[in-house]
């Protein structure tokens, strides 16, 4: 009401200043003594120019008051944001101290430069922050013989599109220190129906910097690149993952996701910035071949644990240093991908009963500064027969590159997946893989990108795969 | 002629005036606001970049930090920007992926004036936020960066 008032005054204030001049003009057009008309026409002129400067003072007055009182309202609406879920928890860790008078606030008060963003959030509902994200995508791959494809490209096809993720994130704040998040992913599958994910659920409690655990299902922090570019195609540089880094369900090595206890924090240790990362929880992977069998391998997870430590020392900001030590016990169990019943094992081969012992070893340094981004991890994932001396060891690797040029952020990735081919392993649909990626990503604005990608792939025993791919990414 | 003259020389001196302003604004070292009843003294510039990169979420004692910051075009946000060796844009897309990874509960507060700035510090008793030393005002503390005061030789912000 108080600012509707200011204006009102306001807009009064601009009509009787458009009005001045023209009664002015209309007066000085009625000679009748041609002097005395001059001088009266000159002292009047002096007098309304005075009018005007006052006038004039009175609006910029009149206008900071609105703008004052518009700052106040948006402080209030501020204060009022956060209240909803943390009000809960008591007083005292909201308090709400008295506001300095109005007059104090507008004299402190100093006019933007240029009008600011507005401090309001669109993107929280009565205490719930929500994201989203999604992607469209064309591929051209010139695969003769297809293999499997998820997200919705179609194996074997010249070029299609699809659409791969679509995500909404939510999360909501319940205490100072306790809150929930979920990801909540619609997958393109085959003939454009659509499966549900929920990819991350998680209670949070943040105890302080050195003790942050999470409850739930999470991305397991093997490396560098699940903790960075979680689901969204937005966040990535290039317009998919690298292959060792695929999501499980994707055909993706790592066992990517579990559910059970996170904890992360960081370790005093000055301007080294040492970070630990530790997990324990239940994977269950159900891996696709990616040699196109439309088999998939039901690995059995045990309970795994995952401790990793990373780097992010002061002397040199952007740079990340870390290592990971994953354990789990796993099965070789292979199932029909459609129907999901078992597949008849081969006689002379291991019975799908087998337990494997799997350690995967990671190590990465990446740099992401100045526009630059460099991205370096390697990997070893090692499976060893319970109760025998066959091992299976899988290292990979991949490096990417890019430099934020403007708009458009050109890249350079190679990477290399040398999965054992025993027909024994668990990977031997992978086999040996490895070759460069290139493109560009281009943001159209904050919140679209646009990639394309060239890939040359390298198969041990199978034609090279070359393949084109486009991507609008987006976030709102 | 004489008026218009003089009109001329006063607007050329104005826009001169506002040019040295602007200039030296930006010199200007810039100070790091806290609320009056925080009892942080001094940071390092390392866990000062921790706390506006949102790497570091909480005080010494266990209060959570609200970053406020200002909008894009003021020199804060340059300041802010020249700590974090990024450009607004990636700024803004360092953010999102900090929501998006689970981060982060949101954004940082971004307020419109020293005004608003000076509110917020006293609305959320843990935040913290950057302003040019000539505006800060009463009830706004400043914090030493790696134990030197704003106008000290080698303060690193400005």
């Amino acid at each position: 009401m108080v600012q509707g008032g200011s204006r009102t005054r306001i807009h009064c204030l601009l009509l009787a200043l458009a009005f001045v001049p023209g009664s002015s003009r209309a007066q000085t057009a009625s000679p009748t003594d041609q002097e005395i008309s001059n001088q009266k026409t000159s002292d009047r002129e002096i007098s309304e120019q005075e009018t005007i400067a006052q006038l004039s003072e009175q609006i910029k007055q009149l206008q900071r008051q609105d703008r004052d009182l518009l700052d106040r309202i948006k402080i209030l609406e501020l204060k009022q944001l956060p209240a909803s879920p943390v009000a809960e928890v008591g007083p005292a860790t909201q308090p709400t101290p008295a506001q300095p008078p109005l007059a104090q606030a507008a004299e402190e008060t100093t006019p933007l430069p240029t009008p600011a963003s507005a401090p309001h959030d669109w993107h929280e509902v009565h205490g719930i922050q929500w994201r989203g994200f999604g992607e469209v995508d064309y591929q051209v791959l010139n695969q003769r013989t297809p293999e499997f494809a998820s997200g919705g490209f179609v194996p074997g096809s010249a070029g299609n599109f699809y659409t791969d993720e679509f995500g909404l994130f939510l999360t909501a704040r319940l205490t100072d220190k306790a809150s929930v998040l979920s990801e909540i992913i619609f997958q393109e599958g085959d003939a454009q129906s659509y499966s549900v994910d929920l990819r991350r659920m998680l209670l949070k409690y943040d105890y302080n910097d050195h003790l942050k655990m999470s409850f739930g299902r999470y991305q397991t922090n093997i490396g560098y690149y699940n903790w960075a570019f979680r689901s969204a195609a937005w966040l990535q540089t290039a317009a998919d993952r690298p292959l060792v880094m695929q999501y499980a369900s994707d055909g993706g090595l790592l066992p990517t996701q579990a559910i059970g206890i996170s904890v992360t924090g960081a370790i005093p240790s000055g301007k080294l910035g040492l970070n630990y990362v530790a997990e324990y929880g239940s994977a269950d992977t159900v891996r696709p071949d990616l040699n196109g069998d439309n088999q998939v391998t039901d690995e059995n997870n045990g309970n795994h644990v995952n401790v990793g430590f990373f780097l992010r020392p002061d002397a040199y900001p952007g740079l990340q240093i870390g290592a990971s030590y994953y354990h789990d016990q796993i099965s070789n169990n292979i199932l029909e991908a459609v129907s999901g019943d078992p597949v008849p094992p081969v006689p002379g081969f291991l019975p799908p009963s087998t337990r494997y012992g799997q350690t995967i070893v990671n190590a990465y340094a990446v740099y992401v500064a100045h526009g630059i981004e460099f991205l370096n991890e390697g990997f070893l994932i090692r499976q060893v027969m319970i109760g025998g001396s066959l091992h299976f060891d899988n290292p990979a690797f991949y490096s990417q590159f890019s430099k934020q040029l403007g708009r458009v952020r050109p890249f350079f990735r190679y990477q290399y997946v040398n999965a054992n081919s025993n027909p024994n392993s668990i990977f031997d649909d992978v086999g040996l893989r490895y070759g460069p990626s290139f493109g560009a990503r281009y943001d159209l604005n904050s919140f679209i990108a646009f990639t394309a990608q060239l890939d040359h792939t390298a198969r041990g025993g199978e034609p090279d795969l070359n393949g084109l791919q486009l991507q609008f990414a987006f976030t709102f | 002629m004489r008026v218009k003259s003089i009109a001329t020389l006063l607007l050329l001196g104005l826009a001169v005036l506002s040019l040295i302003s602007k200039g030296t604004a930006q010199d200007a070292d810039m100070a790091v606001v806290v609320s009056s009843s925080n009892a942080t003294t001094n940071l390092s510039l390392g866990d000062l970049r921790k706390i506006f990169a949102g790497t570091k979420h909480s005080w010494p004692g266990g209060k959570p930090i609200k970053l406020v910051t200002r909008g894009s075009g003021c020199p804060e946000r340059g300041a802010l920007l020249r700590l974090l060796a990024m450009s607004e844009g990636e700024y803004k897309q360092y953010w999102t992926a900090q929501v998006l990874r689970g981060e982060a509960d949101a954004e940082p507060l971004i307020v419109p004036s020293i005004g608003i700035q000076k509110e917020a510090l006293i609305l959320y008793p843990g935040a913290i936020s950057m302003v040019s030393v000539r505006d800060v005002k009463p009830g706004m503390k400043v914090i030493k960066i790696d134990g030197q005061m704003p106008g000290a030789a080698g303060y690193p912000l400005r």
